[in-house]
C-alpha cells in the first residue's frame, strides 16, 4: 500500500502544471548559474594567478639576502574557487584581499570587481536557487497534499481502508521528495554537463565529494520544507488557507529572518570603530616606548647607531624591546579582526532559527566559501608569517656573522646583521598559496549544522504526524 | 453596479483568513521593526552630529589657512527607516583639500567590511514581499473562484458589461490591500515620529504621501497580475501557482539576477587597477613636488630647519603641517613653496579624480545595467521609486558628491580670498616680521624662547565667514528621480488591467 500511494502522488504531480513550472525554472536557473559561474571562475582564476604570480616575483627579487625575507610586503588573495558555483558565499561583498611581512598583517580589504552601488543581492548559485525556489516548489507541491484530498473526499476514502494514517503520511513524504528530487536532479544535470563541457579544474575525487556533500544537505533541507508543508496541510481545512499560511511562513523564514543578521549584529555586538581601533594601537606602542625610555630593555635599547658592536647601541635590547611591540601590535590588530568576525557571527548565529540560513552556511562551509573562509585565510597567513620567521631563523644559524635575531625593523636587522645577508635558496623558501580544509575538517564544521537542520526535520515530521493523527478527515 | 460588485468583493476579501494573516504579519512587522529602524537612524544621526562637531571644534583650533582643511559628513536621511537604499553601503564622508575632489566614495561606509554579508532591512522589505504576496493571494481566485461556484455565470446572466465586473473586482481589491498599506503606513509613522531624534519636515512628509502612493501602485500592479492569471485560467489552483512562481521570479528571481547579470554583462574596474593607477599617480606627484622643491630660489628644504612646526595642524592629513616661526628668507620660500605646492596639488586632484571617477563611472554603468534589466520587475520599480523618494539611491549620493565638489571650490576660493592667493602671512604663520628677523639672529636658546613667545600668541583664525558645508534634502529632486520608476509602475498597472479585461472578455464561464 505504502508504494501504491508514493506511485500515485508521483504520478498525480507529473502531471501537474507546478511540476512543469518547477522544472523549467530548475533548469534554466541552474543552467544559467553553472554558465555564469564558469565564465567568472575563468576570469577571476585569470587574474588570481597573474596577482601570485607578481607577488611571487618581487618575493624572489626580495630574496638576495636572508634578512630581508621577512619584509618583503606580500599580498595573499581569495583564490577563486569553481565550487562557489554551488555555494558563492556572497564572497564578492566580503573583503578578500590581504598584505602582510613576516610580522604583520593588513585588517581585510576590498578586493575584485566588487560593486558597492549595485543593489545588495545574493549571488544567483546552487544554494539561492535550491533554497529559495526549490524550497517554495516544496511548498507548492505539498500544500495540498491533505486538506486537498480531504476536499476532494479521497482521504476519508483511502482512511476507510486499512491503511494506518502514519503510513500514508510517510507515503506522501516519500511521494514528495521523489518529485521534488525530478527537477533537482534535472537542472543537477543540466549544471553538471555544461561544467563538465566548459573544462573547469575538477580533477579529484575531493570537488566531486563535496557537490555529493551539498546535494545531499540540500535533500536535508528540502525535505524540511516538505514536512512543514505537511503540517500546515493537515492544520488547514481549505488548501487556500494552507497556501496563504505556508508563503507567509516562506516569507519569515527566507526573507525576513536572513534580513534581521544586520539589525542584531548592529545591536548586541560591537566592533571597534576605526578610531578606537587607531587609539588602540597607540597604546600598545604607547606602552612598549615607555619601557623602552625607562630601560627595561636594557641601557641604549632606544638607540640605532649604525655599528652594532658601538657601546651606544644595544641590538639585544633593541630586538626585545621590538618584538614585544610587535607582538603587542598583533594582538590589538587579531583581536580587532576577531571582533569583525565575531559580530558579523552574532548576525549569523541569529538567524539560524530560519533552515535557509543554516542550509546555505553548510553549503559555504562544504565548498569552502563565505565568511568562514576568510577567518581562515587570516589564521593560515598567520602560520604563514610564523613559518617564514622559523625558515629565517634556522637559515640565519649557519651564518657565524650573524647576531640570529630576528625582529620588525628592517634597517637595524641590515645594519647590525643579527640576521644573515647571505642569500637563501628560494626554492627553499616558503611561499603562501591559500590551502583549502579538508573534506574531513568541513564537515566536522558543519556537523552541528547537519544537526540542526536534522532537529528541523525532526520537529516539523512531528507536527505534521501529531497534526494528521489528529486529523479530521469529515 | 461596479460599487456593489466592488462592496460584495471586499467584504468577502475582509472576511478571509489570508487576508487577516497577511495584514497581522504585515502591520505586526511593521510595528517590531520601525522602533528597531528609527534607533538604528538615531544612532547614525548622533554619529553624524558627533562627526560633525568633532570637525567644528578642530576648525576652531586651525591658526593657519594653509591646514584648513575640513571633512564634511553626508547626514542619515530619515527616511531611510523606509528604505534604507545606498545608506551604509557607499562612503559616507569627504575631505576637502586642495589635492583632493570629492567623488562617490564605491566603498563600503561599514566600520566592519563582514556586514556586507547582511541583505538590508527596512519597511520596503517588508513591502515589497508581504504585501505583494498578500496582493496576489487576494487577487488569484476573483474570477476563477466565482467561476468554479458558479457565481459568475449567474452574474454575467444579469445586463452588466463584463468590464464592470473587472472594474468592480479591481475596487475592491484596491480597497482591500489599502487597508493593511494604510494601518501599516500609519502604525510606522506614529512609531517613527514618536521617537525623539526624528523630526520629519514639510518636504519629508510630502515624500512620506509619495512613497504611499507607491505602495499602492506597487500592490495594485502585483493585484492586477493575480488577476490577470485569475482570468486566463480556469481553475484557482493553477492561478495561484503560476501567480506564485512569477511571484517569485519578480521578488526574488530577478532582483538578484539582474545585479548577477549586470556583472556579467558589464564589467566592472577592480579595485586593484584603481590603486594601481592612484599608486603610479603618487609616485609620480612625489616626483614633481620634489622638483618643484628644487626648482625654487634658494632649493630643497633647507629653509625649513629651523624654526617650531605643528607637524599635523589640527585636523591633520596630507597639506597639514605648518610653520610657527621661521626667518624672514625661510618665509618667503614658504609662500612660493605653498602656491607651488597648491597648485600641484590642484593639478594633481583633477587627475586623482579621473583614476577614481574611471573606477566608480564603471561601477555606476554597472548598476545602471542592472536597475535596467530588473525594470522587468514590478518590485525593482517600487524598490527604485522607494530610495529615490528616501534619499538613499545612488543618484543621492552622486549629487552629494558633487555639493561636496563645489563646497570645495568654495573652501578654496575662501581660502585664497582670505590669504592674497595664498601669499600672505596668514597662510601660514602668526608670527610678526619682527620677531621673523630676531629669530635670524637669535642663537638657539633665544629661539627656543622666542618660539614659546610666538607659540603663546598664535591663536586659532577666526573662521566665523567660513561658509558651511550644506545638503539640503528636496523634495522635487526626490519626486523627478522617482518618476520613471512612478510611470512604469503606472504603465504595468494599466497593462496588466488591460491583458486581465482582454482574456476576461474572452472567459468562458460555464
Amino acid at each position: 500500500m505504502f508504494w501504491q500511494i508514493v506511485r500515485k502522488e508521483i504520478l498525480e504531480s507529473l502531471l501537474s502544471v507546478r511540476f512543469t513550472l518547477a522544472i523549467v525554472f530548475s533548469i534554466v536557473l541552474f543552467a544559467a548559474s553553472t554558465f555564469f559561474s564558469v565564465d567568472r571562475y575563468r576570469a577571476q582564476s585569470q587574474e588570481y594567478w597573474r596577482r601570485v604570480n607578481e607577488n611571487l616575483t618581487g618575493f624572489r627579487r626580495q630574496s638576495d639576502q636572508l634578512c630581508k625575507l621577512a619584509f618583503y610586503e606580500q599580498n595573499a588573495y581569495r583564490q577563486p574557487k569553481v565550487l562557489a558555483l554551488c555555494a558563492g558565499g556572497s564572497e564578492d561583498l566580503l573583503p578578500g584581499h590581504f598584505t602582510f611581512d613576516g610580522f604583520d598583517i593588513s585588517l581585510p580589504q576590498i578586493a575584485g570587481q566588487s560593486n558597492f552601488t549595485l543593489p545588495r543581492f545574493s549571488d544567483l548559485d546552487w544554494a539561492f536557487i535550491i533554497s529559495l525556489v526549490l524550497s517554495f516548489t516544496a511548498f507548492v507541491f505539498a500544500y495540498d497534499c491533505i486538506c486537498g484530498e480531504k476536499e476532494t473526499g479521497t482521504l476519508r476514502l483511502i482512511l476507510s481502508g486499512a491503511t494506518p494514517r502514519v503510513t500514508l503520511l510517510l507515503a506522501k513524504y516519500v511521494g514528495l521528495m521523489l518529485t521534488l528530487a525530478i527537477p533537482l536532479f534535472m537542472g543537477l544535470a543540466v549544471a553538471l554537463i555544461i561544467l563538465i563541457a566548459s573544462g573547469a579544474e575538477t580533477a579529484g575525487l575531493v570537488p566531486w565529494a563535496r557537490v555529493v556533500g551539498i546535494v545531499l544537505t540540500s535533500f536535508l533541507y528540502l525535505s524540511i520544507f516538505v514536512f512543514l508543508g505537511m503540517f500546515v496541510s493537515a492544520r488547514a481545512a481549505r488548501p487556500a488557507n494552507s497556501m496563504a499560511a505556508l508563503l507567509l511562513a516562506w516569507v519569515v523564514l527566507l526573507i525576513v529572518i536572513p534580513s534581521l543578521g544586520r539589525l542584531v549584529s548592529d545591536k548586541f555586538s560591537h566592533a571597534h570603530t576605526p578610531e578606537e581601533f587607531q587609539r588602540a594601537k597607540s597604546e600598545a606602542q604607547k606602552q612598549i616606548d615607555d619601557r623602552f625610555i625607562s630601560g627595561a630593555y636594557g641601557p641604549n635599547a632606544g638607540a640605532t647607531g649604525s655599528n652594532r658592536d658601538d657601546p651606544s647601541v644595544n641590538p639585544r635590547g633593541r630586538a626585545q624591546g621590538t618584538i614585544e611591540g610587535t607582538e603587542a601590535l598583533n594582538r590589538v590588530v587579531d583581536a580587532h579582526h576577531e571582533r569583525m568576525l565575531a559580530q558579523a557571527e552574532a548576525g549569523r548565529r541569529f538567524t539560524c532559527i530560519s533552515p535557509a540560513v543554516v542550509y546555505r552556511r553548510v553549503c559555504e562551509i562544504i565548498a569552502c566559501t563565505g565568511i568562514d573562509r576568510s577567518r581562515s585565510l587570516y589564521r593560515q597567513i598567520k602560520t604563514y608569517q610564523q613559518n617564514l620567521r622559523d625558515f629565517i631563523i634556522s637559515e640565519d644559524r649557519s651564518d657565524p656573522d650573524s647576531l640570529h635575531i630576528l625582529f620588525d625593523d628592517a634597517p637595524r636587522v641590515a645594519e647590525w646583521t643579527t640576521i644573515s645577508h647571505k642569500p637563501p635558496s628560494f626554492e627553499a623558501v616558503p611561499k603562501f598559496l591559500e590551502r583549502d580544509l579538508a573534506l574531513g575538517e568541513s564537515l566536522g564544521l558543519a556537523v552541528w549544522d547537519l544537526g540542526l537542520l536534522a532537529l528541523f526535520n525532526l520537529v516539523f515530521f512531528a507536527g505534521a504526524w501529531i497534526s494528521f493523527a489528529r486529523y479530521d478527515v469529515r | 453596479m461596479i460599487w456593489k460588485i466592488a462592496a460584495k468583493e471586499f467584504l468577502l476579501n475582509l472576511m478571509t483568513f489570508k487576508f487577516v494573516v497577511g495584514t497581522v504579519l504585515c502591520v505586526v512587522l511593521v510595528v517590531i521593526f520601525v522602533p528597531v529602524l528609527a534607533e538604528d537612524y538615531r544612532q547614525r544621526l548622533q554619529q553624524y552630529d558627533e562627526r560633525v562637531a568633532d570637525i567644528e571644534a578642530k576648525l576652531r583650533q586651525v591658526k593657519a589657512y594653509r591646514v584648513l582643511t575640513p571633512t564634511v559628513y553626508r547626514r542619515p536621511q530619515v527616511l531611510s527607516v523606509f528604505s534604507q537604499g545606498m545608506e551604509k553601503r557607499l562612503g559616507d564622508s569627504a575631505r576637502i583639500d586642495f589635492g583632493v575632489i570629492p567623488q562617490i566614495d564605491a566603498r563600503p561606509a561599514e566600520v566592519n567590511p563582514y556586514l556586507s554579508i547582511f541583505p538590508a532591512f527596512d519597511v520596503l522589505l517588508i513591502f515589497k514581499i508581504v504585501m505583494s504576496a498578500l496582493a496576489l493571494l487576494v487577487a488569484y481566485d476573483v474570477v476563477s473562484r466565482e467561476k468554479e461556484q458558479g457565481t459568475l455565470s449567474l452574474m454575467l446572466a444579469h445586463p452588466i458589461p463584463r468590464g464592470h465586473v473587472l472594474l468592480g473586482k479591481l475596487a475592491a481589491g484596491s480597497l482591500t490591500l489599502a487597508v493593511p498599506a494604510t494601518i501599516a503606513f500609519i502604525a510606522g509613522l506614529l512609531l517613527l515620529s514618536s521617537s525623539r531624534s526624528v523630526v520629519l519636515t514639510g518636504a519629508d512628509w510630502v515624500r512620506i504621501l509619495m512613497m504611499y502612493i507607491a505602495s499602492l501602485l506597487f500592490v495594485l500592479s502585483m493585484y492586477n497580475i493575480g488577476l490577470l492569471f485569475s482570468c486566463l485560467t480556469r481553475s484557482s489552483a493553477l492561478a495561484l501557482v503560476l501567480g506564485l512562481f512569477f511571484w517569485v521570479l519578480a521578488v526574488a528571481v530577478v532582483p538578484d539576477g539582474s545585479a548577477y547579470l549586470a556583472r556579467r554583462l558589464q564589467p566592472a574596474e577592480t579595485v586593484e587597477g584603481r590603486d594601481e593607477q592612484i599608486a603610479a599617480l603618487e609616485k609620480q606627484f612625489d616626483k614633481d613636488l620634489t622638483a618643484g622643491f628644487e626648482a625654487l630660489p634658494g632649493g630643497g628644504w633647507e629653509h625649513d630647519a629651523g624654526g617650531p612646526f605643528d607637524p599635523y595642524g589640527p585636523i591633520g592629513g596630507a597639506f597639514s603641517y605648518y610653520p610657527m616661526l621661521c626667518t624672514p628668507a625661510g618665509f618667503t620660500h614658504w609662500i612660493q613653496r605653498g602656491q607651488m605646492e597648491a597648485g600641484l596639488r590642484m593639478k594633481y586632484a583633477d587627475k586623482f579624480r579621473d583614476a577614481g571617477r574611471q573606477y566608480s563611472d564603471s561601477q555606476i554603468r554597472q548598476a545602471t545595467v542592472a536597475r535596467r534589466i530588473g525594470m522587468i520587475s514590478p518590485t525593482c520599480l517600487y524598490d527604485g521609486a522607494m530610495t529615490a523618494l528616501a534619499g538613499t539611491d545612488l543618484a543621492d549620493f552622486e549629487s552629494w558628491a558633487q555639493a561636496a565638489a563645489t563646497f570645495r571650490e568654495t573652501v578654496i576660493a575662501y581660502i585664497r580670498n582670505k590669504t592674497d592667493n595664498l601669499s600672505s602671512v596668514s597662510c601660514y604663520t602668526q608670527s610678526t616680521e619682527e620677531e621673523r628677523i630676531a629669530f635670524e639672529k637669535a642663537s638657539e636658546e633665544e629661539r627656543r624662547t622666542l618660539a614659546k613667545t610666538v607659540e603663546r600668541h598664535t591663536v586659532p583664525l577666526n573662521l566665523e565667514d567660513l561658509p558651511r558645508f550644506a545638503y539640503p534634502t528636496d523634495a522635487g529632486r526626490s519626486l523627478r528621480r522617482a518618476g520613471t520608476d512612478l510611470m512604469l509602475l503606472v504603465v504595468f498597472n494599466v497593462l496588466f488591467f488591460g491583458l486581465s479585461f482582454a482574456a476576461f472578455q474572452k472567459y468562458d464561464v460555464r
